[in-house]
């Protein structure tokens, strides 16, 4: 009997001895200074370059691919496979690319690949990022490096479209020989870091390539690691286990500054909360006065300042500073006046006051729910009576597809082509229909004419005209611009970047 | 031999049983159709997706469908990673064992010693300090648990890495976490049978011989009350299996647990059915691995 007991402790602790035993290699950045790991919320979706829309995906495959062009600091235009460019006409571009480019497999870089990329995801409308290139109408082979592309319209954005995510070029020869589960599961690319192994919800590693065309890789490794729990990504870094962690808790930036070899940095990005507002017909907030106190009631500086602990700038404006058409006048800028706001009900009809409801996320933005509750708050003061609708975010996007929210609800959209016309494509008719019901004729045309004028300084002034007719109609109710909070590693010198991306050698070692 | 095969015959409806849970589940939760288009998706866009995944047919025609591939070990794709479900689950399991076997080690190794103190030393100061120890263990949630421990022994004292998965050292804390609620609930239950056991005549003649305490206790009391601790062994698989799920989102160990979250959260349901039936199919062999040694250490039970 007591033999029974003994065998089974025994086969047990050998199970696990055999399992403990075989282990893959350690991790974290501890003690070796050539590596470099950041950690985030969670794992990438894909290495389909054109079927996903995700940033933080993009931060890796940016390691791993190149763009034609590549944005510098200033968002102007520099080389990246592209040795230069030149405009023939109105729809025709011609792109000299750079010679002596090889892939991680040793495939040149040639005008197929070219052709190939941006063809598959201008004309395949399964793609999720299609949209964005269907303007693309074909790629013309001239010789092996150099292409013409043809668009369909004058697209004064195609720059800016050929140097962001969707627009990475993919190895031809491979993929048509080796097919796209094999490329799914070895992509290659050509830029300075190939792929190593992705362990799924855990973490990506990619090594250095030492063919690069461009300068030499800094780093042995970069390791990006997906850690969910807030607790645990602030630990990581506090021990010296990863060099950068994204998406810090505002609560915790005192405990990482006041922690031996850590530091936060903050920097702005593109995405702007804000409220968007039902205009149609039948809702209270079809009357501009409402919409207007609806402003005048929010105190954002106090939002940023409390919730945020100054992670974020207010605004009035979704086209933020280093954004194409960005408007300096609508930046940094709030309305806050409660006793007018009090007013503009009063004539409004609503003395008594009046209900509406306010949905929101829990969890999927920078304290979301804090925000939108904090808001309610703010919004009773002056006589509104808010029914919060607090949803998690399948529930909150099926709402958000079906254009079945109410009067308000509060939501977060980036800029991932640093043009002003991205963001206002939800308030052209057709998208707005059901959703706010905003219809402008003034604005509408002014979004037509800019979206193929080739004129840079008009089509500037276009869309800052725009954004102040939508500050004056509010359609949407902006909030403020989202600053990103990174935990850094003090042996590393990084700068976070306005698009959120984390490119590697743009980091190093102090 | 007999009676094996008939309890592995009885897996079979319980395992058809949760297949329907299961789906009914992961269909009432949501479309995932919604989640997966981006936000320049037309109304187009959609109905292509929802006919190509086959969701616009009758749900029980989407049953039988899935149910045939099930059987077969094909539970569909992942969305998410474009690859069928079932090899990324299994390609978690090893991660998922190697916890849930340390753990159960942590607590094997904690609650034979406390439990049969506790009954020794009954209602002594002792006892009170072990039960109430045990009620404080169990009633401790994994991820608080888990999160003060990353807090005190690794950014504190920097004994043990945060999080991850490679070397032993990173196990230590992922198993304790998940051991001790294991740990209590086996306390407990040791306790009561070595109770019941020196409450038993063979003892008190044992007592009454005049042999020494410590004999008594070791030599005979305990031989006979480890024969339910190994039934308790195996009728933790539920708990421990529950227990990885948080435990490994804590501690980012990249196991089955820490997968299935991420599935649910992103509606991945071929990953999520997949999981769930690997997870279902450990929770009925453990209990039926229970169920016979039971029967093989205590002859009493008659098999039929």
């Amino acid at each position: 009997m007591k033999r029974f007991g003994m065998m089974v402790v025994t086969m047990v602790l050998a199970a696990a001895l055999t399992l403990t035993g075989c282990n893959s290699g350690g991790s974290g950045a501890v003690g070796n200074e050539k590596v470099l790991t950041i950690a985030r919320g969670a794992d990438m979706v894909s290495f389909d370059v054109h079927n996903h829309n995700n940033t933080s995906t993009e931060a890796i495959h940016v390691n791993m691919f190149n763009y034609l062009i590549k944005l510098d600091e200033n968002q102007e235009p520099q080389p990246d496979l592209a040795e230069s460019w030149e405009q023939k006409n109105d729809t025709t571009w011609e792109f000299k690319l750079k010679e002596n480019v090889k892939f991680h497999n040793g495939d040149p870089f040639t005008a197929e690949d070219v052709k190939f990329s941006l063809e598959r995801v201008a004309k395949d409308q399964s793609l999720l990022e299609h949209t964005s290139y269907k303007q693309i109408k074909e790629v013309k082979v001239i010789d092996d490096h150099t292409v013409e592309i043809i668009t369909h319209n004058p697209d004064p954005v195609l720059l800016n479209r050929l140097s962001r995510l969707g627009s990475s070029m993919l190895p031809s020869k491979y993929i048509e020989e080796e097919g796209w589960d094999q490329f799914l599961k070895q992509p290659v690319g050509t830029g300075p870091y190939q792929f190593e192994e992705w362990i799924r919800d855990d973490r990506v590693v990619l090594k250095k390539y030492d063919d690069y065309f461009g300068e030499k890789p800094k780093w042995n490794q970069v390791v990006f690691r997906a850690i969910p729990e807030e607790a645990t990504r602030v630990g990581e870094l506090m021990t010296g286990g990863v060099d950068i962690v994204e998406n810090t808790p505002p609560s915790d930036i005192e405990r990482i500054n006041g922690n031996e070899g850590t530091h936060v940095q903050e920097a702005p990005t593109q995405r702007v909360m804000m409220l968007v507002v039902r205009m149609s017909e039948g809702n209270v907030t079809a009357d501009p006065k409402v919409r207007e106190a609806i402003e005048l009631a929010i105190d954002n500086q106090a939002i940023t300042d409390n919730i945020l602990q100054g992670a974020g700038t207010p605004t009035r404006t979704r086209v933020t500073p280093g954004t194409f058409g960005a408007n300096p006048k609508l930046y940094d800028k709030y309305e806050y006046d409660p006793k007018k706001a009090k007013q503009l009900l009063k004539e409004a009809g609503f003395e008594k006051g009046l209900k509406l409801t306010l949905s929101a996320t829990n969890g999927r933005y920078l304290k979301d729910k804090e925000i939108a509750e904090m808001i309610a708050a703010m919004l009773s003061e002056v006589g509104i009576q808010v029914k919060l609708d607090m949803l998690e975010w399948s529930k909150y996007n099926e709402k958000y597809q079906g254009k079945k929210f109410d009067e308000l609800y509060m939501i977060g959209y980036g800029n991932s082509m640093f043009d002003g016309g991205y963001a206002f494509e939800r308030l052209s008719p057709e998208v707005a229909k059901g959703e706010t019901d905003y219809n402008n004729a003034e604005v509408e045309k002014l979004l037509e004419q800019a979206m193929e004028n080739m004129d840079e300084k008009e089509r500037e002034q276009q869309y800052q005209k725009v954004q102040e007719l939508v500050a004056a109609d509010r359609p949407h109710i902006y909030l403020h611009q989202v600053k990103g909070i990174y935990g850094v590693n003090d042996r590393i010198n990084f700068n976070p970047r306005l698009d959120e991306l984390i490119i590697a050698d743009d980091i190093e070692l102090k | 031999m007999k009676y094996f095969f008939k309890s592995l015959l009885q897996v079979i409806p319980v395992l058809f049983i949760i297949s329907l849970i299961v789906f009914i589940l992961v269909n009432v939760t949501g479309n995932p159709v919604d989640l997966m288009l981006p936000e320049t998706a037309t109304e187009e866009d959609r109905a292509n997706l929802i006919q190509a995944l086959g969701l616009d047919q009758p749900l029980h025609v989407q049953y039988f469908r899935f149910l045939k591939n099930a059987v077969q070990g094909d539970f569909g794709e992942s969305f998410r990673y474009n690859q069928p479900a079932l090899p990324i689950v299994l390609e978690r399991l090893p991660a998922t064992i190697e916890l849930a076997v340390t753990s159960m080690i942590v607590a094997t190794l904690l609650s034979i010693p406390l439990g049969i103190l506790s009954a020794v030393k009954r209602n002594t100061f002792l006892d009170v300090l072990i039960t109430g120890g045990a009620v404080l263990g169990k009633a401790m949630p994994n991820f608080w648990l888990g999160i003060m421990l990353i807090l005190i022994l690794s950014v504190t004292l920097k004994i043990f890495p945060v999080s991850g998965h490679g070397t032993f050292l990173h196990l230590v804390l992922p198993a304790i976490t998940l051991g001790t609620g294991i740990a209590a609930e086996m306390t407990r239950l040791i306790r009561s049978s070595m109770l019941e056991i020196l409450g038993q005549d063979y003892i008190r003649t044992a007592r009454s011989k005049g042999l020494m305490e410590i004999i008594v206790v070791n030599k005979h009391a305990l031989r006979n009350a480890l024969i339910p601790v190994v039934t308790i062994m195996a009728l933790q698989t539920s708990t421990l299996i529950g227990g990885t799920l948080i435990t490994e989102t804590v501690f980012s160990w990249p196991g089955m647990g820490q997968l299935l979250i991420q599935a649910v959260n992103t509606r991945d349901m071929a990953l999520v059915q997949a999981a769930v039936f690997v997870i279902a199919l450990f929770v009925i062999l453990g209990n039926l691995l229970a169920d016979l040694t039971y029967r093989y250490l205590d002859p009493r039970i008659k098999y039929n």
